[in-house]
């Protein structure tokens, strides 16, 4: 999984940073002198984080990791990736690039009369209801928000994907959200010896429109995927750093997806059932990638919006009216910002579901909902956080740290079913190296309690984050997640002014002349409380802090033009891949000076502090 | 200036506004801070994918052609399709969709204050300075003074409350034709045109089909929204027919009629009603385009999905053709109704267009 040609990269790297030297120099000049200043005094000083005993700086050991991880791509080497992956982890915890806050926590409550699986930390949106039973009733009921589309190429949002789920499928998935790989439309894969080839051989399945599957489908599916103009995830299939399918490009036709040669994607059918996959580069995380809904079979041909295809639907139908999976459900109808249903399947290739249907009533209002929900007429559910009471959570974890127990009573005087699940998502502030000096955002992890911030903005619902990697997919399991959260050095969950203070008066800051800089937030609540906390606990401290709030897109923007000093994002796994995070941290590849053409890690400038030491 | 070459004049001014306000859309949407391309892609986004959907989405065309492109969509009614909220859904059909439902609660927002808000007010008017005026009066106020949001969220709660006879008496969801929520989008499939003849160019519907069971559950439905909506509106009236049928009562032609004999009964009904309404009918008309707006709140508590929720959507996830279009819808509403004021006036008040 090569992402760039690094030797190039470094030399339009090195030419683009002189000539931007001259806005940002005092900053850079800033960031070097304080930064060779501190890196004794972090591991003297603090000494908690020196227990790994690596002298190099943390740039550069993440640089390294990241190269190793590129440069194992084995299935055996697992082993090797998964200590670079804690290694990338450690550089970030240590030089503080970036300060992980919370994982969201899943819920889902429901009543008795219902009997469904539990679901595991990539979200309930997976699951496809098959064996879920409800008691004196033929329907599940739920409550959706907004949906945007029905097209699998075209949804990404979890909304779409709830329903897409239920009548599409792919090679693999992830049962009920767990993450633990499993086939759905494959009976084997064959991989060669370069790691380059697979080879999968399908099942038989039917199509909702009567079709029988076969390899041509999977072909026609993924050419969507990665040609047609409404497809938004093209990048998964294409891009280097996810799967990577050999295609061809003319560079003329213009960017992304426009440019690959139609029919040149190295997906072919060699028979009816046998499907053959060609990588540019080995990657381990392949089949996981597959997993994701975009890469779910279609009948060949149709809809209508690639090249050789007339197609029996436009794409605008396909989106909204019609649908055509191997999945249990088959659309019965989706009135946009109303509702959307789906009716059971008897000629799916597995055992057919229990259900006769599953309706979804979409209401995004946090009232509505709540009214909704005590009427009765939804059996599975989530608790608007307005209404949501801490107290009435009575749930032990069970063996894969998931919250199992009851929730009640509801207004209605019920006591339901409840679920927590940690996601595989993580909410953090961030910095810029270019801007920020280490002493200041180790100070910042010091004076934030992770537990107050649950406490105060989530009203205990959400996860504690001290690093990046979830615990649901920590290399390791979650005993080597412990043994990483215990050794945290910058005094977890609780607000540590005093190692502040000497840190900052250290690295020469005072009252008088305090560091200044700026947390830009978008439009959060979470991260509105966590910078308005964050302002208050380092008033007294020489740091010196305004904050700002901006749109989203404006703050995308602003992050890849470099001009971030202190900012919150976040990031979502859509498969068990840690590298699907990591490769953010890669310092090349945090040059906002390439993003987001050239490179596409996180807004860090992280490469400044490649050679400091 | 005679009243019909006033009424043609303002008609033709309406023209410049709808290009100014199209205009208007254009920069503010466009120029503004919302990147529909950000909503699309979320936190996952990489540049290369931002791009490629700018492209795709004609966002890197120089402006002046972004901005013919959109006012052309608009004259010609080629509204384009959504980028963000529906992905693909062409605004047309999205318009089809969602406008019935705010039609069907404005419909019932302006009918409901006129028969509870201006009967209560002449009855006020007829009962001057007693206590019945004053509880009437008193009352509209303080209904006036309740925020929407607030009065909806509180007759839900109230209403849920009687799942299963409550403390009010009566199981809403019982009462008249049985509901499973006291809110949601009212059915409007009860009528519907089951049979088209064509001809020559033109289909005309020959086959009806009505359900009265599905009306009665459309009208059940959106009664307590409607009531919400309506409630400023209502309180208006209320006041100002009161002081309407005084100021009536009070004039030359009713001492007059008095003084000719006629019994109370016909100066009521002839004279005193038929007068007071006409400062009332501006009054509605106006209303009409307050509930246009004001229904946002009201439709996302009442967990109805109609235009003014897929607005708020679209401007909050810049999706420039559907907002620009429902904007645009709107304003045509607005000045169309401007229009027909202007002509009200013309046909009822002599006095319009001598203003020298």
């Amino acid at each position: 999984m090569v992402r760039n040609d690094s030797s190039s990269d470094e030399r339009i790297n090195r030419r683009r940073f002189l000539q931007a030297a001259g806005g940002s120099a005092t900053a850079v000049a800033l960031a070097g002198c304080f930064d060779s200043d501190d890196g004794e005094d972090g591991d003297g000083g603090n000494g908690g984080n020196g227990g790994n005993g690596d002298e190099e700086n943390p740039a550069r050991k993440a640089q390294n990791a990241w190269e190793t991880i590129e440069e194992n791509p084995d299935e055996d080497a697992e082993d090797i990736r998964n200590e670079a992956y804690v290694e990338i982890e450690e550089a970030v915890r240590d030089d503080m690039i970036l300060l992980p806050l919370f994982h969201n926590l899943e819920e889902r409550m429901w009543y008795d009369r219902v009997d469904v699986a539990e679901t595991g930390p990539l979200g309930g949106h997976r699951q496809q209801h098959n064996d879920t039973t409800v008691e004196g009733s033929d329907e599940l009921r739920m409550i959706n928000s907004q949906m945007t589309t029905l097209d699998p190429i075209q949804s990404t949002d979890t909304a779409s994907g709830a329903v897409i789920n239920q009548m599409y499928e792919n090679l693999v998935h992830y049962p009920n959200g767990e993450t633990e790989l499993e086939n759905q439309l494959v009976e084997g894969v064959d991989v060669s010896d370069d790691l380059l080839t697979y080879t999968f051989t399908l099942t038989d399945a039917q199509f909702h429109n009567g079709e029988e599957l076969t390899a041509d489908d999977f072909v026609y599916a993924w050419r969507r995927l990665v040609e047609s103009p409404d497809s938004q995830r093209a990048n998964f299939a294409i891009g280097a750093g996810f799967l990577g399918i050999e295609h061809e490009v003319d560079e003329d036709e213009g960017v992304g997806a426009a440019n690959v040669v139609p029919d040149s994607l190295a997906v072919e059918a060699i028979d009816d059932s046998t499907l053959e996959v060609t990588l540019a580069n080995p990657d381990p995380a392949a089949l996981d990638i597959l997993a994701y809904d975009s890469f779910a079979a279609v009948p060949e041909g149709f809809v209508d919006d690639i090249e050789g295809y007339d197609g029996e639907v436009d794409q605008q139908e396909f989106s909204t009216g019609t649908a055509a999976g191997t999945g249990p459900f088959e659309l019965d109808g989706w009135e946009p910002g109303t509702e959307a249903r789906v009716t059971r399947f008897d000629d799916y290739h597995g055992e057919p579901a229990e259900l006769e249907s599953i309706h979804w009533q979409i209401i995004e209002d946090d009232n509505a909902i709540w009214t909704y929900v005590n009427e009765g007429n939804a059996d599975l559910f989530e608790i608007p956080t307005p209404f949501y009471e801490p107290e009435n959570v009575d749930a032990e974890a069970d063996d894969t740290g998931r919250e199992v127990g009851t929730y009640g009573p509801l207004e209605n005087g019920e006591t339901v079913n409840y679920l927590g699940v940690a996601e595989l998502s993580t909410f953090y502030a961030a910095f810029n190296a270019r801007h920020v000096p280490r002493p200041v955002r180790q100070a910042i992890a010091y004076v934030t309690d992770h537990d107050e911030l649950i406490e105060i903005v989530f009203k205990e619902r959400g996860e504690t984050a001290f690093s990046f990697t979830p615990p649901g997919m920590w290399p390791g399991g979650e005993d080597a997640y412990q043994d990483f959260v215990d050794e945290w050095p910058y005094s977890p969950n609780e607000t540590d002014r005093q190692a502040a203070q000497e840190l900052l008066e250290d690295a020469g800051y005072s009252d008088d002349d305090p560091f200044e800089m700026t947390i830009t937030t978008y439009d959060d609540e979470a991260f509105q409380d966590f910078a308005g906390l964050t302002r208050d606990k380092v008033a007294d401290l020489p740091i010196d802090l305004s904050i700002e709030e901006t749109e989203f897109g404006t703050l995308q923007n602003r992050g890849e033009d470099g001009d971030l000093e202190f900012y919150t994002l976040g990031w979502i796994w859509s498969w068990v891949d840690p590298s699907y995070g990591h490769f953010g941290f890669e310092p090349e590849n945090t040059n906002t000076e390439l993003i987001p053409e050239e490179a596409d890690g996180y807004y860090l400038d992280w490469q400044t502090e490649l050679d400091d030491e | 200036m005679s009243r019909w070459r006033y009424f043609i004049k303002r008609t033709l001014l309406a023209i410049p506004v709808l290009f100014l306000v199209m205009t208007l859309i254009f920069v503010i949407l466009r120029m503004g801070p919302l990147d529909p391309v950000a909503s699309l892609l979320g936190p996952e986004a990489s540049g290369a994918q931002a791009e490629q959907i700018r492209e795709n989405l004609g966002l890197n065309d120089p402006l002046w052609r972004q901005y013919i492109d959109f006012i052309t969509g608009l004259l010609t009614l080629d509204l384009g399709q959504s980028w963000a909220v529906y992905s693909g859904r062409d605004v047309l059909d999205l318009v089809y969709i969602f406008a019935p439902r705010t039609i069907w609660l404005g419909f019932w927002a302006v009918l409901l204050p006129i028969f509870i808000g201006i009967p209560l007010g002449f009855y006020a008017g007829l009962n001057p300075n007693s206590w019945s005026d004053y509880i009437a009066s008193f009352s509209g106020i303080v209904w006036l003074a309740m925020p929407n949001f607030w009065l909806g969220i509180m007759i839900i709660a109230l209403l849920s409350q009687t799942q299963g006879g409550g403390f009010l008496g009566f199981d809403w969801y019982e009462f008249g034709p049985t509901t499973s929520s006291v809110l949601g989008t009212p059915p409007l499939d009860f009528v519907g045109v089951t049979d088209w003849t064509s001809l020559g160019m033109i289909a005309i519907p020959t086959g009806l089909f009505f359900d009265p069971g599905t009306l009665a559950v459309a009208i059940k439905v959106i009664l307590p929204a409607a009531l919400v909506l309506g409630s400023a509106s209502m309180a208006t009236e209320l006041r100002i027919g009161r002081t309407a049928i005084l100021e009536t009562i009070n004039s030359n032609y009713v001492e007059t009629a008095k003084a000719k004999g006629l019994s109370g009964r016909v100066i009521i009904w002839k004279h005193v009603f038929r007068n007071a309404l006409i400062p009332l009918v501006p009054i509605i008309t106006n209303e009409a385009l307050l509930l246009l707006g004001g229904s946002v709140i009201v439709e996302v508590v009442f967990a109805i999905n109609g235009l003014g929720r897929l607005f708020y959507l679209a401007a909050v996830q810049g999706d420039l053709p559907l907002a620009g279009s429902l904007i645009f819808v709107f304003a045509v509403i607005t000045i169309s109704l401007n229009v027909l004021q202007d002509l009200l006036y013309t046909i009822l008040d002599p006095r319009v267009g001598y203003e020298q």
